[in-house]
C-alpha cells in the first residue's frame, strides 16, 4: 500500500529527468539557421539562372569567370563565423556548378589562392601570373534590423546578392532574400 | 505516505542533484589549472565536459574558451565561445523537464546561460577574438551583442531603469564597438560610440578620445583582477556576488612599458569596467521566488513538527517527523543554483598606443601590486591599421612570452 502510494512521485521524478533535453536540442533563437541557408541559395540560384541579363552576358563572353567572397556581415549585434560566412556564397558555387557546368567557371578568391599556393608549393611565393582573372563577383551582404529587450528578440534580415562586373562596377544581377524571426523570453530565460 | 516512503523521496531528491561526473570534476580541476597560470593543462581538462550538451554545457564552454583565449588558441576560444553565444541567444532551452526539474527538485537541472553580465562578457571576448583578427564586421556585431545582453537588467524609462546604470558600468563594449567601426571605415559611427562612452563616463573622455584612437596602433586589452563570486546565504535559498567594490577597494592601474621606455598614457588608463559592481545588480527572477517560498514553506513546517511534538499532551510522531521531513524536503530543494563563469576578471583595460611599427617588448605591469606583470617579447605592431593583444595579469603567469606564442598560427595564414 506504502508504495503504490509512493509510486506517482516516482513517476514524477523520472518524468522530470527523462524530460531534460539536451542544452542545444530545445529551444530556437533568431539566428539565421541551415534551412534559411537551403532557402535562400536555391531561391538565389533559380534568380541567376532565370536572369535574362545573366544570360544575355554568357551568350555574350561564354561561361562567366566568377570569383565568389564570403558574406559581409553587418548584422545588427550578430557574428557570422567565418564557415557561415562562407557557407552561404559557396552553396549558390556549388549548386551552380552542379546545375549548370557549361554556364559557369568559378575561380578561387585571391586569400584562399594564396593560401593553398602557400600551404601547398615549396617554392617562394610571388605574383602568379598564369592565374585566371575572373570577370565577375558574386558577393553578399547580410543586413538586420534588430529588437532586443529583457522580453525577447526580433531580427529582421535582409541578405542581398550581387554579381558585379569586376571592370566596369555594372552589377549584372541582384536578388535578395527577407525573413523575420521572434524569440519571447520565458521562465529560465 | 509513511515515514519509510518520505525517507526514499528525501534520499533521492538529496542524490539526484548531487551527481557529479568525472568530466565535470576534471572541468573544475581545469579552473584550478587556469588559476595557476597552467592553461594547456585547463584547456585539456575542461575541453571533454565543454563537448557534453547537459545543463553545464555553456559554462564549460565559456571555461574552455577562457582557458583557449588566455594560451592564444583563438580557434579554440572562437569555437568554444561560438557554441555558448549559440544557446545564450536561444529561448526555451530549458522548456519541458529541466523547468519542472528546477522548480520542483533543484534549480542546478536547468541549463546554465549565465547572469546578463556574464552573457554580455561572452559576447565581449567573442569580440575581442574576431578584433584581434582584424575581422571588424564580426568584432562589431559581437560587441554590439555584448551591449544587447545587458538589457536583460530592465530597459524601463523610470527611475527604476537599472539598463541604464549597468550600461554606465559596461562601456568598455562601446568602446571596442567604436574602435571596431573606426577600422570598417566607418567614422560617424565610431564618433557616435565614442561620444556614448564620453557621455556615460566623463570621466574616460581621453581614452574615447577619436584621434588618439585614430592614431594608435597597439592596441592592449589587459583582464586584470578576480571577477564576482556567488555566493548563497546561510540558508542557501537566497544567492548574491562578492566581493562588492567597496569591500575589494578601488581597482589598481596599471602601467605599459614599450622597449624598456614607460608610455605617457596619462588619464587614459581607467578602467572602463567593473563586473565587481554589475554583478551587484543581479536580476531577480521567478525562479528566485520559488526558491524562497519553498524555503520559507520549509522553515514553517519543520517548526511546526516540532511544536507540535513539544505542545501536544500526546504527540504523533508520524505527524511531527511528516511535518519535519516535509519541510527539510522543502529546505534541500530551495538551494539556490552557485554555478557562475568563476574566471571572469574583474576589469578590462584598454589601452590604445602608439608606437613605431616593427616589433617591440612590451611589459604590463601594475605597480601597486609587485608581482603582478607580464612581459612580451617581439610584439608584432603594423604600418598600416592596428594589431590587438590579450593579456591575462595573474599573479602566476609573468612571462616573458615570445611573440608568437606556439597556438597562433605564422603571419600570413588565414585563420578560423
Amino acid at each position: 500500500m506504502k508504495h503504490q502510494r509512493l509510486t506517482p512521485l516516482l513517476l514524477l521524478l523520472a518524468g522530470l529527468f527523462s524530460g531534460c533535453t539536451s542544452a542545444v536540442e530545445s529551444g530556437h533563437n533568431t539566428l539565421l539557421n541551415s534551412v534559411d541557408l537551403v532557402q535562400m541559395t536555391d531561391k538565389m540560384v533559380r534568380s541567376i539562372v532565370a536572369d535574362a541579363q545573366v544570360q544575355a552576358a554568357i551568350s555574350k563572353v561564354g561561361p562567366l569567370k566568377i570569383v565568389i567572397q564570403p558574406v559581409d556581415n553587418q548584422l545588427t549585434a550578430e557574428i557570422l563565423p567565418r564557415g557561415q560566412a562562407e557557407a552561404f556564397t559557396a552553396r549558390v558555387r556549388a549548386l551552380l556548378s552542379q546545375k549548370n557546368p557549361q554556364q559557369f567557371v568559378w575561380i578561387l578568391n585571391r586569400e584562399e589562392f594564396y593560401d593553398l599556393r602557400g600551404k601547398e608549393l615549396d617554392v617562394p611565393l610571388g605574383p602568379a601570373p598564369e592565374a585566371i582573372n575572373p570577370q565577375f563577383a558574386l558577393t553578399a551582404v547580410f543586413s538586420s534590423l534588430t529588437q532586443e529587450t529583457s522580453k525577447g528578440r526580433s531580427d529582421f534580415y535582409v541578405c542581398r546578392y550581387e554579381l558585379s562586373d569586376l571592370q566596369t562596377r555594372g552589377v549584372l544581377w541582384s536578388d535578395s532574400y527577407k525573413v523575420k524571426k521572434s524569440a519571447v523570453k520565458g521562465f529560465l530565460d | 505516505m509513511g515515514l519509510s516512503s518520505k525517507l526514499i523521496v528525501l534520499a533521492l531528491l538529496a542524490l539526484l542533484p548531487g551527481c557529479v561526473s568525472q568530466a565535470q570534476r576534471d572541468a573544475d580541476e581545469g579552473v584550478a589549472a587556469y588559476y595557476m597560470g597552467d592553461y594547456p593543462r585547463a584547456i585539456q581538462l575542461i575541453k571533454p565536459a565543454a563537448a557534453k550538451t547537459n545543463e553545464n554545457f555553456v559554462l564549460n564552454n565559456d571555461r574552455l574558451a577562457m582557458a583557449a583565449l588566455a594560451a592564444y588558441d583563438l580557434t579554440t576560444a572562437e569555437n568554444a565561445f561560438v557554441r555558448s553565444y549559440e544557446v545564450i541567444n536561444s529561448v526555451g532551452v530549458n522548456d519541458g523537464g529541466r523547468s519542472l526539474g528546477a522548480a520542483l527538485v533543484s534549480e542546478n537541472i536547468k541549463v546554465w546561460k549565465g547572469e546578463p553580465f556574464e552573457r554580455a562578457m561572452v559576447n565581449f571576448y567573442l569580440g575581442v577574438i574576431y578584433y584581434m583578427r582584424h575581422d571588424y564586421g564580426n568584432a562589431r556585431g559581437a560587441f554590439e551583442n555584448a551591449l544587447f545582453k545587458l538589457r536583460d537588467y530592465g530597459e524601463q524609462s523610470d527611475k527604476n531603469d537599472q539598463y541604464h546604470d549597468v550600461e554606465s558600468n559596461f562601456v568598455l563594449a562601446y568602446l571596442m564597438l567604436a574602435r571596431s567601426y573606426q577600422q570598417l571605415g566607418r567614422t560617424d559611427l565610431a564618433q557616435k560610440n565614442f561620444d556614448r562612452v564620453t557621455a556615460l563616463r566623463p570621466d574616460l573622455a581621453a581614452l574615447a578620445d577619436v584621434s588618439i584612437n585614430a592614431e594608435a596602433n597597439l592596441v592592449l586589452i589587459i583582464d586584470f583582477g578576480r571577477g564576482p563570486q556567488k555566493e548563497a546565504n546561510g540558508d542557501g535559498a537566497f544567492v548574491g556576488f562578492r566581493p562588492t567594490p567597496r569591500e575589494q577597494g578601488p581597482i589598481p592601474l596599471p602601467a605599459v612599458t614599450v622597449d624598456g621606455r614607460r608610455q605617457d598614457l596619462q588619464n587614459r588608463i581607467r578602467p572602463p569596467v567593473d563586473l565587481l559592481a554589475i554583478a551587484q545588480d543581479r536580476r531577480w527572477e521567478s525562479i528566485d521566488t520559488i526558491r524562497a517560498v519553498k524555503s520559507v514553506l520549509g522553515t514553517g513546517l519543520i517548526a511546526a513538527g516540532i511544536a507540535d511534538a513539544a505542545i501536544r499532551r500526546r504527540p504523533d510522531p508520524a505527524v511531527s517527523l511528516g511535518l519535519i521531513a516535509g519541510g527539510l524536503i522543502l529546505k534541500a530543494t530551495s538551494q539556490g543554483d552557485l554555478r557562475q563563469w568563476e574566471m571572469l576578471p574583474r576589469t578590462v583595460f584598454v589601452v590604445p598606443v602608439h608606437v613605431p611599427p616593427g616589433k617591440h617588448d612590451v611589459t604590463v605591469e601594475f605597480p601597486a601590486l609587485p608581482g603582478y606583470r607580464q612581459r612580451w617579447l617581439g610584439i608584432d605592431v603594423p604600418e598600416k591599421g592596428d594589431a590587438a593583444y590579450y593579456i591575462h595579469i595573474d599573479r602566476y603567469n609573468s612571462g616573458p612570452f615570445q611573440w608568437p606564442p606556439a597556438a597562433v598560427p605564422p603571419a600570413g595564414k588565414v585563420v578560423g
